[in-house]
């Protein structure tokens, strides 16, 4: 009863001005310049990555079998860049294939006379790919188990957790790089097992959360008002536990994205002729040292710029939705 | 601080079987013919059927479960197909190249505590914001881009430091001579610098949430001196949550120490493992990825009993 | 009247955020003497906890500033010293008790190191000394096993006794002033009391002058000698204990009054909460903060400029544009007040 007062007369009778929590978040990620910079990354990074996708799934298939690529009109092509990523040309210019960034060719030609403009950006899509198939089924599996193990607690918590603990001890890159010599390479298996590798750090993430989050008031409403078990956790409880999942997502993406370059630095990602980042890097490495630097820095800088929007967006969103940091 | 030992050496024990399983689930189930795969590129019928016998693939699954978790115990991690050399030779070979790889990286990533707390207090200054903008750039430079970028540039252009190989080794890892230390430089700095950024950032937050703290508030309102206050009450508050952080991330860099190795053509696991990828040599990349999953869990059991040794709370919890 | 310990003149701390200037505490005045209580009442947001930490220079900076008033400790003012001078005052003249125990003691140090600390940083004392006080400071606060409770860590405490070893830290030095910011908010209703009694004792025993922050009427009726009231960074009213209870003339302090439980009433009444939000402190009317709230308006007069004090009975000042005849036929019409006619 006194307490109740005290709080009227104090400190809550006038409620504050309701902001909506996403309203709030934006408020305040607006104030991080970095962040902004990240997410302006991560649109262009989304924008160039599923223009190639969706270049990708129009596809060849329907094109006619005589046609080059480069001769098909643009939505038969498989890409949209301004050359064939994978057709050579010994005379792309002056000096035979190889050339630096000019009018023609804005990033320059490689060893084959392609241009390198066309496989970054054609590259953009195996990346963009990664970060949502690996993360997607990493929260697929991470979601599913964690609030179900934070929920239930006792024993189904436990082997939830100890299996957490397993995947969570691996220095995963080396077991997918493992997998992939079981496998044979392919990017499509990287994806898979950088997926099923990752999906510790959400369980344990989104458990957390639905242990504080089981207790509060509305929940117990909800369950008083007779709710299944399932349909509290997956209604109730998981969307209130989401905000630090969104930061991990974001992590997440750009991690994925370095194992796959890595992977296909070490030559078990992608296949040649098709182009990833990491396996541009590795293809032109020996090009860079002999003074032929634009073939291994455009992709490089992709990489790097890419990955750094989505670090740099993740902790932005962690800072603007930690209430520790509220002023 | 007992219970919470025997908790985590259980846990420990939980972990090494899982990994085993899974170990043993990928190189057993998950290729049609593990004997085949085993054997190599071109095998014999003769050597297939031996292997075979060798493995007991005609055993019940929790037998050749048990015996390859045996043999694994016993050292011994098979023959490899392209050098017919025993992997378990080939594994003590490298191992100390990476050793001393990943303790120089370890060392470089300390750097990253006591620049995370400057930067902390720094807070609103040029310098926090233009420190922490590049420790956030410098943290998802992947290890290759950034091993190839100092070869050109201390290797290539200013030709300081030798940029592939490594030097011979003394009393098990260190190097011993001035040149061998040399050729460690830039291997470590490759690994070490994006570690670096990644831990002064994390140590940067726990240091900005400990600093805001009514406890650090209470530390001032005493009469403390700015430096008692930030040396003492804030410092250990700070570092302790860095430290599981550090432990975890010790995952990335084995993973760094094996591009790493790739990249600089240095002698080690991680190319033991990178050459024997594309070969498909399977028992040497199996050996590797169990050895150094086998060292990180370790390494993490050691940072989290330290950490419960620092941190009364657990140390003292029943 | 006792010796003359702390006099603040025309305090103001802001806050200088990205968004504007916040004027946390804006020209607040009272004095402090030795054995005496002050409480400064008000809700959260009204600047209390701010106008404390600020006689210690404690607030952050950036973003926070003294921006004006005098701190005067014994003559001396606190706002001109160096920062070596002011670290001398802190814990040994001016120590201060926290809100929440449970937060305010260091989670990785002993609490007889963290006591002891500001014995050896205050006083000419040896480590071992030192700890011996600290654990007679902890019997003295009423902590059983004072001698191997020492040698514990803060999770091993309760929230009543980490209070009171918070206590037994501020008094470790003889401190002049003890300030206490909200000690018992955090706390069972039961151990409030206790709180508050070793308070009592210790001011006693030191002779020292305690301010007491809350939003807690009830807990100054107990405890405070004066109380002022704080609205929106402002002082709206300040008097004697009974002149602030039986006479109030602020209709904040009414609302303060009207929203306190009572059980000498026959009548059963219902509380009155005070209606409105509390003041945006980044959107001050030049006026009176509680205008907008107040419900006796004047709007030619009330948001536009502050009302000087007016002295409305002995030592009880007030800051309202209502003329001091409206302001008692209203007071007397509100349910609380007609049941009390003295």
């Amino acid at each position: 009863m006194t307490e109740e007062v005290v709080a009227t007369a104090g400190e809550g009778a006038m409620e504050v001005k309701p902001l909506s929590p996403w309203a709030d978040t934006w408020r305040r990620l607006k104030k991080n310049k970095l962040a902004l910079i990240g997410l302006v990354i991560i649109v262009i990074f989304l924008l160039v990555g599923g223009v190639q996708e969706i270049a990708n799934l129009l596809g060849p298939q329907n094109a006619s079998e005589t046609a080059t690529a480069a001769q098909r009109p643009w939505w038969q092509r498989g890409y949209l860049a301004p050359y064939d990523p994978n057709g050579g040309d010994f005379h792309a210019g002056p000096a035979g294939p190889i050339n630096p960034p000019s009018m023609k060719h804005l990033l320059g030609t490689d060893y084959l006379g392609r241009d390198v403009l066309s496989r970054a950006l054609v590259a953009t899509r195996i990346s963009l790919l990664v970060g949502i198939i690996a993360v997607g089924i990493a929260l697929a599996i991470g979601l599913s188990l964690g609030p179900i193990s934070g929920y239930y607690g006792g024993a189904v918590d436990s082997v939830v957790m100890r299996m957490a603990d397993i995947f969570f001890a691996f220095p995963y890159i080396l077991f997918v790089l493992l997998i992939m010599t079981v496998l044979g390479p392919g990017f499509r298996n990287v994806f898979i097992a950088i997926g099923i590798l990752s999906w510790a750090g959400y369980a344990r993430l989104n458990r957390g959360s639905v242990l504080s989050v089981k207790q509060v008031e509305y929940i117990e409403a909800a369950r008083a008002q007779g709710a299944s078990d399932l349909r509290i956790i997956f209604r109730h409880v998981l969307p209130n536990t989401m905000a630090p999942i969104y930061v991990a997502i974001a992590m997440g993406i750009g991690g994925a994205i370095l194992t796959e370059s890595a992977l296909s630095y070490l030559g078990i990602g992608m296949r040649p002729p098709d182009a990833s980042w990491g396996s541009m890097i590795t293809d032109y490495q020996t090009y860079f040292f002999a003074g032929q630097w634009w073939m291994l820095t455009f992709p490089s800088v992709a990489l790097v710029v890419t990955v750094f929007g989505f670090i740099s967006f993740g902790n932005g969103l962690r800072d603007a939705t930690d209430p520790k940091l509220k002023e | 601080m007992l219970t919470y030992i025997v908790r985590r050496l259980f846990q420990l024990i939980v972990v090494i079987f899982g990994v085993t399983i899974i170990t043993f689930v990928i190189m057993f189930l998950i290729p049609g013919d593990p004997a085949q795969l085993l054997a190599g590129k071109s095998p014999t019928p003769g050597k297939i059927a031996l292997i075979r016998s060798e493995l007991g693939l005609d055993k019940p699954l929790y037998v050749q479960y048990t015996r390859f978790v045996n043999r694994l115990a016993h050292g011994d991690f098979g023959t490899s197909y392209q050098t017919d050399r025993p992997v378990s030779a080939m594994l003590r070979e490298n191992i100390p190249y990476t050793a001393q790889l990943a303790l120089a990286a370890v060392l470089l990533e300390l750097i990253g505590i006591p620049l995370g707390i400057y930067s902390a207090l720094r807070q609103y200054t040029f310098w926090d914001s233009a420190y922490t903008t590049t420790a956030l750039i410098v943290w998802g430079i992947p290890v290759f881009v950034m091993g190839l970028f100092l070869q050109w540039l201390f290797g290539l252009k200013l030709n300081l430091l030798p940029v592939t190989g490594a030097g011979d080794l003394a009393f098990g890892i260190f190097p011993n001579s001035w040149d061998s230390f040399l050729h460690l430089i830039l291997p470590a700095i490759a690994i070490g610098l994006v570690e670096v950024a990644y831990i002064s950032y994390m140590q940067r937050a726990a240091m900005l949430e400990v600093i805001r703290s009514d406890y650090i508030r209470t530390a001032r309102a005493k009469g403390l001196s700015e430096r008692q206050v930030v040396f003492k009450h804030a410092f250990k508050n700070a570092v302790i949550p860095v430290m599981t952080i550090a432990g975890i991330d010790l995952g990335a860099l084995m993973g760094g120490a094996i591009i790493t190795e790739a990249v600089f053509s240095r002698p080690g696991v991680g190319q033991m493992i990178y050459s024997s990828i594309g070969a498909r040599d399977l028992p040497v990349v199996a050996a590797g990825v169990i050895f150094s999953t086998f060292v990180y869990v370790i390494a993490n059991l050691i940072v989290d009993l330290s950490y419960a040794w620092v941190d009364p709370r657990i140390r003292l919890e029943e | 009247m006792d010796e003359l310990l702390l006099d603040v003149q025309d305090l103001s701390t802001h806050f200088m955020t990205h968004a504007g200037v916040v004027k946390a505490v804006n020209g607040v005045s009272f004095t402090l003497h030795r054995n005496e209580t002050v409480g400064i009442v008000g809700e959260s947001g009204s600047g209390k906890t701010v106008a404390a930490l600020s006689l210690l220079r404690l607030v952050p900076d950036p973003p926070g500033k003294i921006v004006e008033g005098k701190i005067l400790l014994k003559g001396r003012d606190l706002r001109e010293v160096s920062n070596e001078e002011i670290r001398a005052v802190r814990g040994n003249d001016i120590a201060m008790i926290f809100q929440d125990p449970m937060t305010s003691l260091n989670p990785v140090f002993k609490v007889g190191m963290q006591i002891a600390e500001a014995i050896m940083l205050h006083q000419d004392k040896s480590r071992r000394d030192a700890w011996r006080i600290a654990a007679e400071l902890l019997a003295k606060v009423g902590i059983p096993d004072a001698e191997s409770r020492v040698n514990q860590y803060p999770f091993e405490f309760s929230g009543g006794m980490r209070q009171r070893a918070m206590i037994a830290m501020a008094i470790s030095c003889n401190p002049d002033i003890l300030i206490a910011d909200e000690p018992t908010t955090a706390l069972d209703v039961t151990i409030q009391a206790q709180i508050i009694d070793v308070v009592r004792e210790m001011q006693a025993q030191y002779n020292s002058g305690v301010i007491l922050i809350t939003h807690d009427l009830g807990v100054v009726a107990e405890i405070a000698d004066k109380v002022m009231v704080m609205y929106g960074g402002r002082t709206v009213e300040y008097g004697p204990i009974d002149e602030i209870f039986y006479n109030p003339h602020h209709p904040y302090t009414w609302g303060l009054l009207g929203s306190l439980p009572r059980l000498d009433l026959v009548e059963k009444e219902r509380l009155t909460p005070i209606k409105g939000q509390p003041p945006d402190l980044l959107m001050l009317p030049p006026g009176c903060p509680f205008s907008g709230r107040c419900g006796y308006e004047r709007p030619d007069e009330c948001p536009l400029t502050m009302p000087d004090t007016e002295i409305v009975g002995p030592e009880h000042g007030v800051r309202c544009w209502i003329p001091n005849d409206e302001r008692v036929s209203a007071r007397s019409a509100l349910p609380r007040f007609v049941a009390r006619s003295k």
